[in-house]
């Protein structure tokens, strides 16, 4: 218990600036930007639902932006969106078929290693819910544990005691998969180490400089993991394992 | 077709003459023998008007020199009841001097007008006799008694425009077989060949630069240059056999023609969607038999191309059939004639069309894009829309449940999914609950509040501890202690000290079991607590009394019973005690 009070002291407050951006003012910009494409004018779509983006985020807003780009034929950056959009709603079944379209224009193929499944229960467990979906959950289940011991504490009746503990230690093992879950989908969420190739083509070589080594070409689109940065250069990996260094602002981070 | 020309070839000359008489038509040349001679040798020049009996003027010669003549001469034909007829002047020139001269234009007054014949130019040479015979111009590339032309219909053209080239041959030669020609290979034209039958001569005799060609059409061809820029059609070569007779091998004539270039224009930029590479001079034409139909029933649907043009490119039109109406691949029906004046016709594309389910269906607009050569651009034609109306098909009265056959959902297209619209669910950005302080706080508070509870909880315990309890507990162990120094007392024979140790015991056992000061050891109160308790009061007497032995031995000298009974007695009692309270 002293653990989280000791923590809470020492975590620093995060700073978030809203940019003077009110959230009804967002969501009129973001009305606009639904009427824009729904004309087929993606270019105003596009921009309405960008200048919102900065202020705020949503699997949503990210979901229409990676739409207004594809509609735009800009298909590395739909990807871009669809996969930021995929990672704060990993089941989102939209994003998903959007993205597999868009992926039909990438030229590389990248042999992915197959996805660790653990069935689709474990997804829908994971995705479905968010990081602060979880959090919420923890606090719950948190709060509700307390009360238990206490209300064990305070009976009179012996039976009744132990049934309250045994509650209570439930709850306390539900608090902690809770904890558990936000935690990792918070580390998902935060992840930037994968990025989406963005420059037509790109000469990734074997060290973050020019004229070396060749090692392998990339275009636009195709999904890789950015291991470490070295003056601008990204050191990248594929999803087959291949490592090298493509040069600054050919890629962007999910 | 070499066989043809042979046949015809070796057949007099004088049967072409007679025949040419068919005609009414009024004719004015001028011809020589020959246009290039040596100095002193003798040209002959004609001139003939035909079918008028017109008088005409004698040319200007132009420095050549009359040998001879004029004579004249006159033919009259009767053939087939037609009547032609004819009129002729000839003079034998020759010049003195090598150079060029040309015959100037003979003219005649005929109904009204004036006609010329074209100028002539011969050529002289100096004096010494030029080899003129035939024999010795074999392999020669300019023969002048047989030569072959290409000609073609326009200069420029657009990219896809037809042009017609017409390959001729000019014969001088009495008997001639044409043993083998190649045609040029096309190269960035597509070609359609016209069919001509078999090749014959023309009728009329053709004058170029005064002498009499017979001419034949070799073949004709209708081009579609397919790109645009200097196209380049190489010369034909010819090889034919001449003067062949009985008597006569005859002699090999190879010739060629002159080479041709088009000048094909690029189509203007900027294409219509409808465009295909379409160009002539075209329309449209769609036709349907019927627009209201039972369903499953047929529909024809028509769409003709005709006119002027590269109608063997036009390909089917891609309609979109609203996806209820079963469409058959359509049936192609060309009615395009390929002739002298390039490629025209029609060509029909016939849809069949199965609708399945009764409704409306609007056709979608059929336009057609094409590069029209009249104006040179382009144009579209739209169809009027088409709207089939399709009645429920033939089921006859309901006498049993009628299901419509089961079909799947067609996939027709793939697109993105659409936006999310309405409530976009917008967060903060970067703000998140999970390791925040709030949520810190959140798992905390609890955890804090249930320390406080339990540390206040404990201290409640503390104040509220229950004394009585724990003396109670101790009220046993305390009595033993002193029963036991009372002992020793015994022992030892210290009177005082056993009978006060005893009393102590006694007296301290029950306050500590009834949670008693000392000064509430009563007769009352002890009667009082005892009386709770089954068998109570006879406990309560037996104290009561052992207590008064007790003190009564001790302030006083007396002792009704001896030490050892009293101290038994008073183990007893505290064991009575104890089991009663226990009870």
């Amino acid at each position: 218990m002293k653990h989280f009070l000791i923590t809470t002291a020492l975590v620093l407050s995060p700073v978030v600036h809203v940019l003077g951006l009110s959230r009804p003012e967002a969501d009129t910009l973001t009305a606009r930007g639904a009427t824009a494409y729904s004309t087929g004018d993606y270019t105003t779509a596009l921009h309405l639902f960008d200048s919102v983006r900065t202020a705020y985020s949503s699997p949503a807003l990210l979901f229409n932006i990676g739409n207004c780009h594809f509609k735009l034929n800009d298909i590395p950056h739909a990807i871009l969106f669809y996969e930021r959009a995929l990672r704060l709603a990993p089941g989102d079944e939209d994003v998903k078929a959007n993205l597999e379209l868009a992926r039909q224009n990438v030229v590389d193929r990248v042999n992915e290693l197959p996805s660790f499944t653990l069935g689709s229960t474990w997804g829908r467990l994971r995705g479905g819910r968010d990081a602060d979906q979880w959090a919420r959950r923890s606090l719950w289940a948190c709060l509700l544990f307390f009360a238990l011991l206490t209300a064990g504490v305070l009976a009179g009746n012996r039976a009744i005691r132990r049934a309250l503990f045994g509650a209570g230690a439930l709850v306390l093992v539900a608090t902690l998969i809770a904890v558990a879950f936000a935690s990792f989908r918070h580390n998902e969420v935060s992840d930037d180490s994968e990025a989406i190739i963005l420059a037509p083509k790109v000469d990734v070589r074997s060290e973050p400089r020019e004229s070396t080594t060749v090692l392998f070409v990339l275009h636009k689109g195709t999904k890789v993991t950015v291991l470490q940065t070295d003056n601008g250069w990204s050191e990248v990996q594929l999803a087959n394992g291949s490592v090298g260094w493509a040069p600054p602002s050919t890629l962007e981070r999910i | 077709m070499n066989s043809a020309i042979h046949r015809w070839l070796t057949l007099p000359l004088v049967l072409f003459v007679g025949l040419s008489g068919r005609a009414q038509e009024i004719g004015f040349t001028a011809a020589v023998d020959r246009n290039s001679i040596a100095a002193g040798e003798y040209v002959k020049l004609t001139v003939t008007l035909t079918n008028s009996q017109e008088g005409f003027e004698a040319p200007s010669f132009g420095g050549l020199v009359v040998v001879q003549g004029p004579f004249e001469s006159s033919s009259f034909n009767y053939v087939n009841g037609r009547m032609s007829s004819s009129v002729g002047r000839t003079w034998m020139l020759t010049a003195t001097a090598p150079g060029k001269y040309t015959i100037g234009a003979a003219k005649a007054r005929v109904g009204g007008g004036i006609i010329q014949t074209e100028p002539i130019v011969i050529e002289v040479s100096k004096g010494a006799a030029r080899p003129n015979a035939p024999d010795a111009a074999q392999g020669q590339a300019r023969d002048p008694n047989l030569f072959a032309t290409i000609s073609l219909s326009k200069n420029k053209a657009y990219v896809g425009e037809q042009v017609v080239a017409t390959y001729m041959l000019y014969s001088r030669y009495a008997n001639i077989e044409l043993s083998k020609y190649d045609l040029p290979k096309m190269d960035g034209f597509w070609a359609e060949e016209i069919d001509l039958g078999d090749t014959n001569w023309e009728d009329q005799l053709q004058t170029v630069n005064g002498l009499q060609y017979r001419v034949a059409v070799l073949k004709r061809q209708v081009l579609f240059p397919q790109r645009s820029g200097k196209l380049r059609i190489a010369p034909v070569e010819l090889s034919c056999v001449v003067n062949r007779s009985f008597f006569n091998r005859g002699s090999a004539v190879n010739t060629r023609s002159n080479a041709v270039e088009l000048t094909a224009m690029a189509l203007p930029p900027g294409p219509p969607a409808a465009f295909n590479g379409a160009v002539g001079e075209l329309e449209m034409v769609v036709k349907t038999d019927r627009t209201e139909v039972k369903a499953n029933e047929a529909i024809e649907l028509t769409i003709t191309y005709a006119g002027r043009g590269n109608l063997k490119l036009i390909e089917a039109p891609k309609l979109n059939f609203p996806s209820d109406l079963e469409a058959y691949d359509p049936k192609v029906t060309d009615k395009i004639s390929v002739n002298a004046s390039g490629m025209s016709g029609s060509r029909s594309f016939q849809y069949l069309l199965i609708p399945r389910h009764e409704g409306e269906f609007p056709l979608e607009p059929i336009t057609f894009s094409y590069f029209d050569t009249r104006n040179g651009g382009y144009r579209t034609i739209q169809a009027e829309p088409v709207t089939f109306r399709i009645a429920p098909g033939d089921g006859g009265p309901v006498s049993a449940i009628q299901r419509p056959s089961k079909t799947d959902v067609e996939m027709l297209g793939k697109d993105i999914r659409y936006i999310r619209t309405g409530d976009l669910q917008l967060r903060t950005a970067g703000k998140h609950l999970f390791g925040s302080i709030p949520w810190f706080a959140g798992m905390g508070a609890p955890a804090l509040a249930f320390v406080i509870f339990l540390g206040w909880r404990r201290k409640q315990e503390r104040d509220h501890s229950d004394v009585t309890g724990s003396r109670r507990k101790q009220a046993d162990r305390v009595a033993r202690k002193r029963l036991s120094e009372a002992e020793q007392a015994l022992r030892s024979s210290d009177r005082n000290a056993f009978y006060d140790a005893l009393g102590k015991a006694l007296h301290g056992y029950l306050a500590d079991k009834f949670g008693l000061g000392p000064a509430q050891i009563t007769d009352v109160i002890v009667r009082e607590r005892f009386a709770a308790f089954t068998n109570g009061e006879v406990v309560a007497k037996d104290y009561l009394g052992l207590t008064t032995a007790c003190d009564m031995a001790r302030f006083a000298p007396v002792e009704d019973r001896p030490k050892q009974q009293i101290f038994d007695e008073a183990v007893a009692l505290i064991g009575r005690i104890e089991q009663l309270v226990r009870a």
